[in-house]
């Protein structure tokens, strides 16, 4: 475990957005994902996944419906809404000047 | 938002399929994850292991995503309910006990409350009710009394306080022409009352300036029941003329239904819809003889303008009006009271004390389910250990706990208010006949608001510190000695025992107020009146002045009368009096004595009757000294006069009154004019409550023939039988004449203990159900105990103790959480002894013979509700005992 980062819920939202781009996923896989694409640095627990989709389902950023995995089970699939999209974009940018910021206060430190 | 929405209602109204759909995510993702660890060679159930450790809290997990769902408060709520309801149904003893006393708690509270938002909270019927005062004028011997008719006209005249102000005086109109004559509650009113009060006529309008010029007066505005019942709602009713007094008035105005009598002092007439004729009040006489004040002042202040600086504008206009009359108005101020005070003035100490006691008992029936539940928390540890290993988190539980508790409140409260709905209509019907605005008493929406804010709190008060507590519970320990049931801790013990104290200090404070409010109404029936009420019938009559201008009419009018009446079979005596006993009447008179002087700012003054020969004998008033009316006591003869104790005491203190000589002519020239005091007669008081009779004296009829009498009739049978005779009588003299308020002196001398007697009603009323759910809560406490010590009785018995040695042991114990009940409920009643004074009458609120009884009461009680378990530990069997340890 060691070297893995729990990530705060608003990080964990973008994340979560960011792992949908691509197409529908479900949980497990948005998971299995982010933990692939960080190079096992981000581990979001299921404590705080599942949560996180029903809040964002909520606020209409991503929707579901039921599908069927690759290994023959019905899955709840989750994809971007088009308010996600824009969402995404949003959140995407705060944190890229977010953390350009910070990386120059780094530098310049 | 509408996305959030649709969620919220899918989450909301689909409740089981989206539980259902989260189960299988969280499934399909925890059987992935094993898949997973199986792919990277871990044996199946090591796979299992380590997925359920990297799982964490199933429940939480889903207990979070309910709450990020946005609805969970919502079905939480009804989960908890649902299983509160099913926790509920399988202890039925215990839900039933709970819901009922909290029913008839919350239920009298509710009632009470409807009385207090009647009376006290529901704005006067009235536009901008907060505006209207009554105008009195007070001194230091008369602290309300009415105006006199010349200074109203200069305070109209002069004030800048007041949009409008206005006068009225009760004059009652017997109403003739069309079927039987009745009398009509009737005012004299100034133009712009109606005005004042912010009311218009639904027809025509009301009295012009031009109306009180004597001579314009037979005009007359009339109510809407009137108009109504007895002139069909005629439409073209302004303008007609009907016979009142045998005079004809001419209609001018119909007041719309709702016009309520806004109270008055002076010959009051009750709150309401009570007053049907209005007729202009004429300013006639001269304005420079203002020493008789029998009108009543009522005004709308200007806004912002308050009633003290109203008061203080009156007051210099009443000092000017002093300065340019040199006569004794210098004695009194003005005196301005809200309408509201007015109205409510004499109810509201009462309703508050009542408020105050049935407040009291829902604290005790709070402390009673509080303690039900604790007891019962106990035995559910093992069920609240079980939802809390599985994960819940404790907050839950409370939650869960606390819900359960309101379930019981509203349910308590729900059938409260079905028991309210009956208490107020019982209430009304024995509210005192005077009360004021009992027709505004109902189960209204604030009711039903105060009834659900009751229910909620009682159930968070009740149910939070059981609920806290039972989360305290330790999984571990709970499980572990799950299997023995009752593991309550001493502080457990302690906090029970202290609520029990509580329940019995505070319901000995309602028992000590009960047992005042019965001293006091004994005091009152038990009190001498002074006259005899039983076997005395009374009816009131009024000649018309129009028929009867000559006093030898109305003088001969009731001799003829009252002849009449004693040949009845049956009466014994019957005598004719300007008023009865405790019925308000206040007219006052001043007089002088021969060779006296009163005292710089004194002076002689009285409360004068009229009354016929046999009046007295008729009351059963008693003769001190000299001797009662006589026929000969005529218009010609010498003038007589007879004076109460009271008055005899005070003016005559020391000497023989009988023989002495009073007028009422400042300056007697004529032997004619000096009146000679022929008897002393036994006191009667105002009220059967008033500290003493105010002294009194009465005039012959014969010698000051008065229209307006009350006769007196006494019987050797039920008086009852005698009211034909007198309807015939009165028909035989004048057809036309209406016999009004026909009673029993005994209906009119209960009616004026009324309010006593509701009060201790009341009150007794609710310290019993006090004691009752205090002694519920003692024998739930004792019993409690005597189930935990069963093994220690056990041993007892097996080392030699016999069965009334642990009788005992349980009645000492209920007796130590009853003694420092009482004391506590002794040392309230004493701090709170303020509140009730002014209820009480003839008894100290810290009377010693009360205390003492219902601290009797109270141990006699506790004593009763512990025998049952008492007997129970008496009754143990050591072997049964010992050997379930």
């Amino acid at each position: 475990m060691t070297g893995r980062i729990e990530l705060p819920q608003g990080t964990v939202d973008l994340v979560i957005l960011r792992t949908l781009l691509p197409g529908a996923q479900h949980g497990w896989a948005i998971s299995e994902r982010v933990q692939q694409v960080s190079s096992e640095v981000l581990n979001i627990q299921q404590g705080s996944l599942y949560p996180a989709l029903h809040r964002l389902e909520r606020r209409g950023w991503i929707k579901a419906r039921w599908g069927t995995s690759d290994n023959n089970r019905r899955a709840k699939y989750y994809e971007l809404t088009r308010a996600g999209h824009k969402q995404l974009d949003a959140e995407t940018e705060a944190w890229r000047k977010l953390s350009t910021a910070v990386e120059q206060v780094l530098e310049g430190a | 938002m509408l996305d959030d929405l649709r969620y919220r209602v899918r989450a909301l109204f689909h409740h089981n399929q989206v539980e259902s759909e989260l189960d299988e995510e969280l499934r399909f993702h925890f059987d992935n994850e094993i898949q997973k660890y199986i792919a990277r060679g871990m044996t199946p159930e090591q796979a299992r292991r380590t997925a359920r450790m990297a799982f964490g809290g199933h429940e939480q997990t889903k207990e979070d995503c309910r709450e990020a769902r946005g609805t969970s408060f919502i079905e939480l709520t009804l989960d908890d309910a649902r299983y509160a309801i099913r926790q509920l149904i399988g202890n039925p003893t215990f839900s039933i006990v709970m819901i009922l006393t909290l029913a008839l708690s919350i239920g009298a509270n509710s009632a009470i409350f409807s009385v207090i938002n009647g009376v006290l909270l529901k704005r006067l019927p009235y536009p901008e009710p907060e505006r209207l005062v009554r105008i009195f004028l007070s001194s230091r011997e008369f602290p309300k009394f009415p105006l006199n008719p010349w200074d109203f006209l200069d305070f109209r005249a002069r004030n800048h306080s007041f949009e409008a102000i206005a006068a009225f005086t009760r004059g009652d109109v017997q109403l003739s022409g069309e079927g039987e004559p009745v009398k009509l509650n009737g005012f004299g009113i100034t133009s712009g009352y109606f005005r004042v009060l912010g009311l218009h006529p639904q027809l025509g309008r009301e009295f012009d300036f031009n109306a009180e010029i004597p001579g314009n007066g037979l005009q007359a505005v009339i109510s809407d029941r009137l108009w109504r019942t007895r002139f069909g709602a005629d439409p073209g009713i302004i303008g007609r003329k009907i016979t009142m007094n045998m005079q004809p008035f001419t209609v001018i105005g119909v007041m719309p239904a709702g016009t309520e009598h806004p109270g008055n002092e002076y010959h009051s007439v009750a709150y309401g819809e009570s007053v049907d004729v209005w007729w202009p009040f004429s300013f006639a006489g001269n304005s420079n003889f203002r020493g008789s004040h029998y009108i009543e002042g009522i005004g709308r202040l200007r806004p912002g303008v308050s009633a003290d600086r109203a008061q203080a504008e009156m007051n210099s206009i009443m000092t000017q009006i002093a300065r340019e009359h040199s006569d004794n108005n210098s004695r009194w101020k003005v005196l301005i009271i809200a309408l509201y005070t007015e109205v409510v003035g004499t109810s509201r100490q009462m309703l508050l004390v009542l408020l105050g006691a049935v407040g009291i008992v829902l604290l005790i029936a709070c402390a009673n389910a509080a303690n039900l539940l604790m007891a019962r928390a106990s035995g559910r540890q093992r069920e609240i250990s079980v939802r809390l290993a599985m994960g819940a988190p404790r907050l839950r539980v409370v939650r869960q706990l606390l819900t359960e508790s309101l379930v019981l409140s509203c349910l308590g409260g729900a059938l409260g208010l079905l028991l309210a709905f009956a208490g107020v209509r019982a209430l009304v019907s024995l509210l005192p006949a005077d009360f004021p605005r009992s027709n505004d008493i109902h189960v209204s929406w604030p009711v039903l608001l105060f009834t659900l804010t009751v229910s909620v709190v009682t159930g968070i008060l009740f149910g939070l510190a059981p609920a806290m507590q039972a989360s305290r519970t330790d999984p571990k320990d709970g499980l572990q000695k799950a299997t023995r049931g009752t593991t309550a801790g001493k502080h457990q013990n302690r906090l029970r025992s202290a609520l029990v104290m509580a329940e019995v200090g505070l319901a000995s404070v309602l028992l000590i107020g009960a047992g005042l409010m019965l001293r006091t109404f004994l005091n009152l029936l038990h009190l001498d009146p002074g006259f005899k009420q039983d076997h005395l019938l009374t009816a009131t009559l009024s000649l018309p002045h129009a028929q009867y201008q000559k006093g030898e009419q109305i003088a001969d009018f009731y001799e003829r009368l009252t002849t009449s009446l004693a040949a009845l079979p049956g009466v014994e005596s019957t005598g004719a009096g300007s008023d009865l006993p405790w019925t308000g009447y206040d007219e006052n008179s001043g007089f002088n004595i021969e060779g006296r002087k009163p005292a710089p700012g004194e002076d002689f003054h009285a409360r004068y009757h009229m009354a016929t020969p046999d009046y007295f004998k008729a009351m059963g008033i008693p003769l001190l000294q000299g001797r009662f009316f006589t026929a000969a006591d005529k218009k010609d003869a010498i003038p007589a006069i007879i004076i109460n104790h009271a008055m005899a005491q005070k003016y005559f203190s020391g000497i023989d009154a009988v023989g002495k000589r009073m007028t009422f002519d400042d300056n007697p020239k004529k032997d004619t004019d000096w009146l000679r005091i022929v008897g002393v007669v036994g006191d009667v008081k105002d009220q059967p409550n008033s500290p003493a009779a105010e002294p009194a004296f009465w005039w012959p009829e014969n010698q000051a023939p008065q229209p307006d009498m009350s006769v007196a009739i006494r019987t050797n049978s039920d008086p009852r039988q005698a009211i034909d005779g007198l309807r015939q009588a009165v028909r035989a003299l004048d057809p036309g004449l209406a016999v009004a308020d026909i009673k029993l002196m005994n209906e009119v001398a209960e009616s004026s203990i009324s309010t006593p007697r509701f009060t201790f009603a009341l009150v007794g009323l609710f310290a019993g159900l006090a004691i009752i759910l205090a002694a519920i809560g003692a024998y739930g406490v004792i019993s409690y105990t005597v189930g935990q010590r069963a093994p220690e009785f056990g041993l007892r018995v097996a080392l030699g103790a016999q069965p009334g040695d642990l009788l005992r042991m349980v009645l000492a114990q209920s007796v130590k959480l009853a003694i420092p009940g009482t004391i506590i409920g002794v040392v309230l009643a004493f701090s709170l002894s303020h509140i009730i004074r002014g209820l009480i009458y003839q008894v100290s609120p810290t009377d010693p013979l009360i205390m003492s009884a219902v601290v009797a009461l109270v141990l006699l009680i506790a004593l009763l509700a512990s025998y049952v378990p008492a007997r129970r530990a008496a009754a143990t069997d050591p072997m049964t005992t010992l050997r379930t340890e």
